[in-house]
């Protein structure tokens, strides 16, 4: 007879029981959503009314450091704040770090329907993928044109009305840079901090933590951290989107998590003094 | 975004839901040859994607402007091409220049910006009391001292950790614990988003909920 107890159980199910439990937990929330409420931290509230300072005629730079894999986390924050830009009348421009940016640059594009009222290369400009790290960054802080001769689809920026008078960082009224790595930290090092350029940050979940003290020191005006960020911005400029919609599976996935870990210690304390 | 109709974006749409379950089919059975081939194909993809846009960026920023004229950007391609190098044996010491140039680079520009926003910054805004009379902050404020007080004090290498040093340094200690819990607690967010956007289109593609 076997002396396993329902602890000793505990501790030792299949790691597999849980993924299948947690693929199928996530699905429900998605079919029968809760509505769970979504509450504004101070970071992103900063972040959207730094954005509303923009004036019409403002140019500002997105660095769109994601590649697909984290569209989930920084692609509807993007979005959100690029609605906010455009509708302040100010200019973008958009880069992309990662070899991926064509795609991230499409759905930035298909995402936020103000682009379809704009004219390109008048009102905003996509200049495409660029790489190098951070002596690229500082490269184009001086100037824009060693990095970027044309833009993404090959026109030379001097025929691009809205690229004939940005030269470099002095002509860029403030940057927003969407991350899941170090690209945040070359803009605040060589952009940011140098030049005084405002800079805020769309950063993947773990990036949070990284750049909170340059939210606190005020380097950034604003921090989106993840789509749980996404879905604040969403509420913000009252246009529910996909990070909304995630919210609640994100939740029932944390919910699982600590029932998980919470199932594990008890067995585990359970059990330990039998051990020993 | 609505579901696609064309023909090619409806072929992408399913291939990548293949593909999904094919990955998948390592965490939720165990590893097979459809998990490996649908990994395989994705670091093919991946790698000839990257190649295709290095090779592009490389010539749209140095190789056409010299052709144009602007010789000096010579240099960073020979640079550029003395890192291969590194594949032949006999001449591998001249990958060393460009490896020198590219550190020089990164440790000047680094150091020009570290300074000031990952240092005085942030000691400025350690040692500065906040503006408000919230307790929060001023709880934050008093944390974040303390902290890094004591997670520093906890790196003193060169001193017995006795004494004075005996309670700020196991203090310190918690506090880089609780540091590097909130960090992996945030890792574990960032991959159940992923997970959260997969399940959302497992179902898209399905159409069990709209896209």
């Amino acid at each position: 007879m076997s002396s396993e107890t329902i602890w000793d159980k505990l501790q030792n199910i299949d790691r597999k029981v849980f993924y299948w439990i947690l693929w199928i937990g996530l699905m429900i929330p998605f079919i029968r959503p809760i509505g769970l409420p979504i509450s504004i931290a101070p970071s992103t509230r900063d972040l959207y009314n730094g954005l509303l300072t923009l004036e019409e005629g403002d140019v500002v730079w997105i660095n769109i450091a994601f590649g697909v894999s984290a569209w989930i986390d920084c692609m509807p924050a993007t979005v959100a704040c690029t609605k906010v830009i455009l509708r302040q009348g100010a200019k973008l421009i958009v880069v992309g770090a990662y070899t991926d940016a064509d795609l991230s640059w499409d759905k930035l594009r298909n995402s936020v329907p103000d682009f379809d009222q704009l004219e390109y290369g008048k009102d905003y400009v996509y200049l495409g993928y660029y790489t190098g790290g951070e002596a690229v960054v500082a490269q184009i802080a001086s100037d824009i044109r060693s990095v970027f001769p044309t833009d993404a689809y090959g026109t030379p920026l001097d025929e691009l009305p809205l690229m004939k008078e940005v030269n470099s960082v002095h002509d860029i009224d403030m940057v927003l840079s969407g991350d899941t790595g170090d690209w945040g930290d070359y803009y605040m090092r060589q952009w940011a901090s140098p030049y005084g350029i405002p800079m805020a940050e769309i950063g993947i979940a773990m990036l949070a933590s990284s750049y909170m003290p340059f939210y606190k020191s005020g380097l950034l005006f604003g921090i989106s951290s993840s789509s749980r960020g996404g879905a604040e911005l969403e509420k913000l400029i009252g246009e529910p989107g996909e990070a909304t919609v995630i919210m609640d599976a994100l939740s029932v996935s944390h919910l699982m998590v600590i029932a998980a870990v919470l199932l594990a210690n008890i067995g585990y304390f359970a059990t330990r003094g039998r051990r020993r | 975004m609505a579901y696609p109709t064309a023909p090619l974006e409806v072929l992408g749409l399913w291939t990548g839901w293949l593909l999904m379950l094919m990955i998948y089919s390592y965490p939720l059975y165990k590893e097979n040859i459809v998990f490996r081939w649908a990994e395989h194909t994705y670091i093919a993809v991946m790698l000839a994607v990257n190649l295709v846009m290095m090779v592009t960026n490389v010539n749209r920023i140095a190789i056409q402007p010299m052709l144009q004229g602007q010789i000096h950007y010579i240099i960073p391609i020979i640079l550029g091409l003395a890192m291969y190098t590194l594949l032949v044996a006999d001449y591998r010491w001249i990958s060393r220049y460009p490896i020198a140039v590219l550190v020089g680079a990164g440790f000047g520009l680094g150091m020009r910006g570290v300074l000031i926003p990952n240092l005085l910054d942030q000691v400025v805004s350690t040692i500065t009391p906040p503006a408000g009379g919230a307790a929060m902050d001023w709880f934050n404020f008093i944390y974040i001292a303390i902290g890094t007080i004591c997670a520093v004090s906890y790196f003193l290498l060169t001193y017995e950790h006795t004494g004075a040093l005996r309670y700020p340094t196991r203090l310190g200690r918690w506090f880089i614990m609780i540091g590097l819990g909130a960090y992996f607690g945030n890792t574990v967010l960032f991959r159940l988003s992923m997970l959260s956007g997969r399940a959302q289109f497992f179902l898209q593609v399905l159409k069990i909920i709209p896209m």
